[in-house]
Parts: C-alpha cells; sequence; structure tokens
C-alpha cells in the first residue's frame, strides 16, 4: 500500500531508468558491420536461415565479405591463405562466381557430403562437420568451381552438370 | 459335352469349370465362379488362354522358370528331357495357363510316379495311364492329343492326377481354388548365381570358340549367352549383352570393311558427347586430371613460363582447374601457353578453337596470360617437334629475353592407342623428348589387353569391364536412381565401345591395346625417361575428391611406386604417372648441356 507521493517517486524512477535503457540499449540492427561480423561466424546454413528474418539481414547475408568468412572458417587451408593470398585469392574467386556461389555449389555440398558419411558413423552433427572442414581444402574446392564456370561459359546452354555428383538432381539456381 | 466334364468334376475340379462358365457369360454358375475365385484376365482370354488375374504374377513367374529350365536343360544336353517334351507325349491344353506352366515344371522337376490306381471316374479310362510316364518313355499311345477330348479339359482330369502324384499335399488343394495348386508344386529353382557362373562360362567358352576358329560352337554360344544373361541383373547383364554384342561382331564379321569397324556412330562430336557423360558419371576422369594437374602444377613451381601440351583436348575439362591453381599459386599466375591436339573433324566445326575461346575467357577472368594453339592430327604420330616448340613472333628462333618456357606434356588414354602400329609409340615419345619437357604426365587404363591370345584378352578385359560395370551400378546407386538416368547410361556406352574394339577389331583398327602400368613403366624407360613421384599431396586430393562422390565407399586410391592409381574395391583401373626426360649418363657434354 503505497501513499500517493510515494507512487509518484516510484514512476519517475521507473520513467527514469527507462530512457537510462533507452540510452543504454543496443540494437544490433544499426550497426550493420558488427550484424555482418556475428552472421560471418555461422555456418552456411543458419547464414542462410539468417537471411530469412528481414530485409537488413537479407542484404547483409548476402554480402559476399560474409560469406568469405564462413568459406575460410569451413575448409582446411582457408586461413593460412588469408595473409598473403588473401587478396588474389578473392579475386580469383569473384571472377569464378564469388563467394556465397562458391560455398552453395561446392563448399556446404562436400560438407554436407562429408558430414552425411561421418554422421553415419553415430558422431552427432557439429562435430562431424568440424572434421569434415578439417579434411575438405580450399583448393580442391576451387578446382572443382572452376571446372564447374568453365561448363557454364560458352555458348551452348547445356546445363553443366560436372558438380551434379555432389548436388542432389534439383538444381535451383 | 463341357457340361458333362463339368458336371463329374464337381467337386474337385470345380474351378477349372469356371473358366468356361466365364466365357458363356452369365448363368447361375457365375455365382459359383465368384465363389471360387477366378476372373479371369480378359485380354489374355481374347486370345484364348484363361488366366486368373490374380494368378498372373505367378504365371509370369513361372514361365520364366520354365524357360530357363529348358534353357538349362538344353545347355547341360539333356536330350531325354527334351524330345520327350517335344515329342509332346501328354498335350496339355495351354489355354489354361497356370496348371499348364505348373504341369511342365512340375514334370521337368519331379516325373511323376505312375498313378497306383486310376480315378474312379469313369470317363477317366480314356486317359489311364499315360498322363504319367518316367521321363524317356514317349509312349505315342499317350495319344491323347485333341481326338479324344473336348477343348478345355482332358486335363482336369490329368490335371488333377498329376497334381496328386507330384506332391500328396496337393491333392487336397485341387478341391481348393483359392490355393493356386503352384504353391504345392515343386518350382525349378532358378538359382541366379548358378546362371551367373554358367553365364561366365558360356562367355569364356566363347571366347575360346572364337579362338579356335569353331565359330558354329561359337554362334550357338553367343545365343546361350544372350539368354542367361536375362537371368542375370544389373551390372552382370549389361557386361554380358555388350560381350556378347562384340562376339557376335567378331563371329559374323571377321573382316570389318574400312574405317572403325565396330562403331555404327563415328563421328568424334558422339565420342566427345559419350566422354563427357563419363566424365560426370564416375571418378575415373576427374582422377585422372586432379592428379596429373598436381604433379604439372609442382612441376611448374617457380617458372615464369609454361607450357602445357595437351594430347586429347576434347572439352578441355582438365585445364580450368590447373588455370585457378596457377592464379592461385604463391607469387602468383606465370604466362601460360596451351597446345590443344584433337582428331579431325568430320563436319569442318572447329572444336578445338572453340574449346580455346572458352579457357581464353575463363583465365581472362582470372587474369592469367593466356594463349592458345589447336593442332589437328588424325594421330599423333604425325606430330614433329617444330609444331609444339615456342613459335613466338617477337622471339624468332634463337634469342629470348624472357626465360625459356617450361612444358609439360599431358596424356590421358591416349598413348594406348598408338600401338595399334608399330613404331608410332617410338614416334611420338621421341617427338615428346625432343620438346624437352619438365614433366610428361600419362594417365592409363590399368589392365592388359593387349598381350597374348584373343583368349587371355578376353578373360582379362571381361574382368576389367566387369568391374568398371560394377563401379558405375555402385556409384548410381548411392547416388540416388534419377542420378544414375542419362549419365550412367551414356557411360556404358561409351565402356561398351571400347569392349567392342578389344573384342571385335584386330590389327590397327583395334586401337584399345591397354597396358598395365608395369609394361608402360618399361617402355618409357626403354624410351629415355625417368619416373618422377607423384607427391602426398595429389593422393590427399584425390582421396577427398572420392570422399566427396557419393558412391565413393567402394573406391580406393592408391600409390604404387610413385604412381597413383584408382580401383574399385581390391582392382585397380586406371592409374597416373609422371615422367622426365632422364639425364643420360654416360655422356658428360649432353648432361651438361641438358642442364
Amino acid at each position: 500500500m503505497l501513499t500517493r507521493e510515494e507512487e509518484e517517486e516510484e514512476q519517475e524512477e521507473e520513467e527514469e531508468e527507462e530512457a537510462k535503457g533507452r540510452r543504454r540499449a543496443f540494437s544490433v540492427n544499426d550497426n550493420v558491420d558488427l550484424l555482418a561480423e556475428i552472421l560471418g561466424r555461422l555456418d552456411g546454413r543458419s547464414l542462410a536461415v539468417a537471411g530469412c528474418v528481414c530485409r537488413l539481414w537479407n542484404a547483409v547475408g548476402r554480402r559476399d565479405s560474409v560469406w568469405e568468412a564462413v568459406c575460410h572458417r569451413h575448409v582446411a587451408g582457408g586461413g593460412s591463405s588469408a595473409a598473403g593470398g588473401g587478396c588474389s585469392t578473392r579475386s580469383v574467386v569473384a571472377a569464378l562466381g564469388g563467394y556465397r556461389r562458391l560455398y552453395r555449389l561446392c563448399i556446404g555440398p562436400a560438407l554436407d557430403r562429408l558430414a552425411g558419411s561421418a554422421g553415419g558413423r553415430g558422431s552427432t552433427t557439429t562435430t562431424a562437420e568440424a572434421a569434415a572442414a578439417h579434411h575438405l581444402s580450399l583448393s580442391l574446392s576451387l578446382s572443382l568451381f572452376s571446372i564447374d564456370c568453365y561448363e557454364r561459359l560458352g555458348g551452348r546452354q547445356q546445363r553443366p552438370a560436372s558438380l551434379l555428383f555432389l548436388c542432389k538432381p534439383v538444381d535451383v539456381s | 459335352m463341357k457340361r458333362g466334364h463339368q458336371d463329374t468334376l464337381h467337386g474337385g475340379g470345380g474351378w477349372y469349370a469356371v473358366e468356361p462358365e466365364m466365357e458363356r457369360g452369365k448363368r447361375k454358375t457365375t455365382m459359383r465362379a465368384a465363389e471360387e475365385g477366378g476372373e479371369v484376365d480378359e485380354l489374355l482370354a481374347a486370345l484364348g488362354y484363361k488366366v486368373r488375374s490374380s494368378d498372373m504374377a505367378d504365371v509370369a513367374h513361372k514361365l520364366e522358370q520354365l524357360e530357363m529350365a529348358m534353357v538349362s536343360s538344353a545347355a547341360t544336353n539333356d536330350d531325354a528331357l527334351l524330345s520327350h517334351l517335344a515329342s509332346d507325349t501328354v498335350h496339355y491344353n495351354p489355354s489354361d495357363l497356370s496348371t499348364w506352366v505348373d504341369n511342365i515344371l512340375s514334370e521337368l522337376n519331379a516325373p511323376p510316379p505312375p498313378l497306383p490306381t486310376p480315378p474312379p471316374l469313369t470317363s477317366a479310362d480314356a486317359y489311364d495311364l499315360k498322363p504319367l510316364p518316367a521321363l524317356p518313355a514317349p509312349a505315342d499311345s499317350l495319344v491323347l492329343g485333341s481326338d479324344l477330348q473336348s477343348e478345355v479339359t482332358p486335363s482336369p482330369r490329368d490335371r488333377k492326377r498329376m497334381k496328386v502324384c507330384s506332391s500328396p499335399p496337393s491333392s487336397s488343394t485341387t478341391t481348393d481354388a483359392a490355393t493356386s495348386a503352384a504353391a504345392a508344386l515343386p518350382v525349378v529353382v532358378v538359382d541366379s548365381q548358378e546362371a551367373g557362373i554358367r553365364l561366365v562360362h558360356a562367355l569364356l567358352a566363347c571366347a575360346e570358340a572364337v579362338q579356335q576358329d569353331n565359330l558354329k560352337a561359337a554362334d550357338a554360344l553367343v545365343k546361350q549367352i544372350s539368354v542367361l544373361a536375362t537371368s542375370q541383373g544389373g551390372a552382370m547383364r549389361k557386361v554380358a549383352g555388350y560381350f556378347a554384342e562384340a562376339l557376335a561382331r567378331r563371329i559374323y564379321r571377321p573382316q570389318p570393311r574400312g574405317g572403325v569397324g565396330c562403331c555404327s556412330f563415328d563421328s568424334v562430336a558422339f565420342d566427345d558427347m559419350l566422354h563427357m557423360h563419363f566424365y560426370e558419371s564416375c571418378p575415373f576422369l576427374k582422377f585422372a586430371h586432379f592428379t596429373a594437374n598436381q604433379a604439372i602444377l609442382e612441376a611448374f613451381a617457380g617458372c615464369r613460363r609454361v607450357h602445357v601440351v595437351d594430347f586429347g583436348m576434347r572439352q578441355g575439362m582438365q585445364w580450368p582447374a590447373l588455370l585457378q591453381a596457377l592464379a592461385l599459386r604463391p607469387g602468383g599466375p606465370p604466362s601460360f601457353r596451351l597446345t590443344g591436339i584433337g582428331p579431325p573433324q568430320p563436319d569442318n566445326s572447329d572444336a578445338l578453337q572453340e574449346v580455346g575461346w572458352k579457357l581464353a575467357q575463363l583465365a581472362e577472368s582470372i587474369r592469367v596470360d593466356f594463349r592458345y594453339r589447336g593442332f589437328v592430327a588424325a594421330s599423333l604420330a604425325d606430330l614433329e617437334p617444330y609444331m609444339l616448340l615456342d613459335q613466338d613472333a617477337d622471339g624468332g628462333g634463337g634469342g629470348k629475353d624472357e626465360e625459356p618456357e617450361v612444358v609439360a606434356v599431358n596424356s590421358v588414354f591416349e598413348l594406348h592407342r598408338l600401338l595399334a602400329r608399330p613404331g608410332a609409340l617410338d614416334k611420338v615419345l621421341g617427338t615428346v623428348r625432343a620438346v624437352r619437357p619438365r614433366i610428361v604426365t600419362v594417365v592409363e587404363q590399368e589392365a592388359n589387353h593387349n598381350g597374348g591370345t584373343f583368349q587371355e584378352r578376353f578373360t582379362e578385359a571381361l574382368h576389367y569391364y566387369s568391374t568398371m560395370f560394377d563401379s558405375l551400378e555402385g556409384g548410381a546407386a548411392a547416388a540416388g536412381a534419377d542420378d544414375g538416368g542419362p549419365d550412367q547410361a551414356l557411360s556404358e556406352v561409351y565402356l561398351g565401345r571400347q569392349i567392342c574394339n578389344v573384342v571385335a577389331c584386330e590389327g590397327a583398327e583395334r586401337t584399345e591395346r591397354h597396358e598395365t602400368l608395369a609394361q608402360w613403366r618399361g617402355r618409357m624407360d626403354r624410351a629415355g625417361f625417368e619416373p618422377v613421384p607423384i607427391g602426398s599431396n595429389a593422393f590427399k586430393q584425390a582421396s577427398m575428391l572420392l570422399a566427396l562422390f557419393a558412391g565413393g565407399d567402394g573406391y580406393r586410391v592408391e600409390e604404387k611406386d610413385g604412381c597413383l592409381t584408382l580401383g574399385w574395391h581390391t582392382r585397380p583401373l586406371i592409374a597416373t604417372s609422371a615422367w622426365r626426360v632422364a639425364a643420360p649418363a654416360e655422356d658428360p657434354l649432353s648432361a651438361s648441356a641438358a642442364r
């Protein structure tokens, strides 16, 4: 049972705290680079899901730099080339179609395939994926990616198929 | 008359009477028909065969067994049985297919002993004794035939008797229409494993017959092979089919008229298309490309000008990966030149140039300095060193400011063709040596399809291609049925053409002269090359590549004396090796010049 004065005081305190809270409140959506940094630490599937949250997240989730971080995080040999070869890798991958495409066409399916075969032996998905990432090399993925890019070149509209062995038959391009 | 039969057959043979009932349409007795549960398949009924719809699958199965039994009895030269069947001592009216097949099967299986007692029914007298002859007994008194009885049913009585005799429990089943009497009959067990063994034996016997020029026997065996092959499934059936076809070609066309005797489709474009599907459906070509590329990449380390000569350019699927790897190597990409060699195109289209354009586009996008040259040559032996050497306009003949270009020669499944003409391989290897390559990568099939007699070659090829087809099946099965669609089928056609060439062609036409790694090692040694061990990087990449393949479980990468082989389970199928020009030991002058 509070007196009127005490109620007013409480109300004021609450309002003050709310104001303070508002000043202190941080929305990640206000800081896009931070958002990109966070999203870049996800695995591929989660990142794709995150892209469905809202337009902002979708736009950020499509940045090739974000996918670059994802790719490097998920393959062996990605980090080591970051220093010197980082720039050239980036330009080559961009020329071939970008990291997002690289992940979608090569790395993602490859990780799934490896995790699937490892997961069949009873390990959990995360450890299996980690194990898979340990073995999958960036250079192999890039080789496959370049072959796919090559197949898409050229006048004839043949459906490039050299990566089908990684994916299910239905290819949603 | 039918009526009469029906009445007498009342109890046991009741259901036989069903069919005539059905034919006549609605009667009161259709009720009985319904009771007995026999609805005759209408389509067959129109042809005169009465088969119950519920029995259809069963009848079909038994017909297959019957065919197998007859064929296998032919194979075992069981003349007695055949003549027994042929002389048709017991005429069963085949319109009731189900029981007809049953009877013949049961006859084949267990020749029924003679009836102890004649059946009680009076009309049975006409059919006394006969129906149960011992196998060889022809007994023309076994008339039976059409005179004695009327249409449908001599048979019910005989069948009934047959059933009683051949398997005692069935006597009770005759009264029960529902249980197909066949269930109680002993069936011809078509052991598909046994049929498979017979198939292999037939194939080998046919090869032997061909070798001995016994064409008549070979002809008979080829037909047998075709029948036996149908009893198999999957890979074995397809392999047997291709080998049978190749044998048939060899038997019936000993002198193939000019050109590539085996293939109806000679066009290079068709061949390329098959090659592409083979590339996509199984990892062999990818393995070849990746391992060769790795060896070339390592050999090119530190060089600023490189030149690759590809003996079999086709669609150039090997080179995008190498371009990408060169673009990303530490130190940046070199200046890259590619010479592609391909066969002449009948329709004047310049496939080689198109491939060059595509590669140039790719190279430009990843900023690798790229030059391309295509050479059309009907055979590699037509090449001369001057064609392959650098012919820069600014370089002229002699002095170059830049460092000399480093050459790599790459041959994937091309060298074995040269063995068809004597001296061709030596000339080509001489040309290769003259270009002074830093590395020569050779990928060949790991099999001996070039030595010994026809029979030995045939046996080798049979094992090799069986394994290849198995691997295709394994890959397709693991990837899911959809994937196995056109790729797998066309890959099989691709392999089938090789089979045809190995088996049916001779002389200069037989271009698929595969040899084992050991044999190639010998040849390269004699030609003045020494082996370059393929590093562990290539091994790792190859293993990883296979892990990605859906059907990858069966494939094995192995390292053998510095060479890598890819095989299916225990059998290596292709081998990659790398070579360089051996420094001649004796002559110090040329040794220093070589350096």
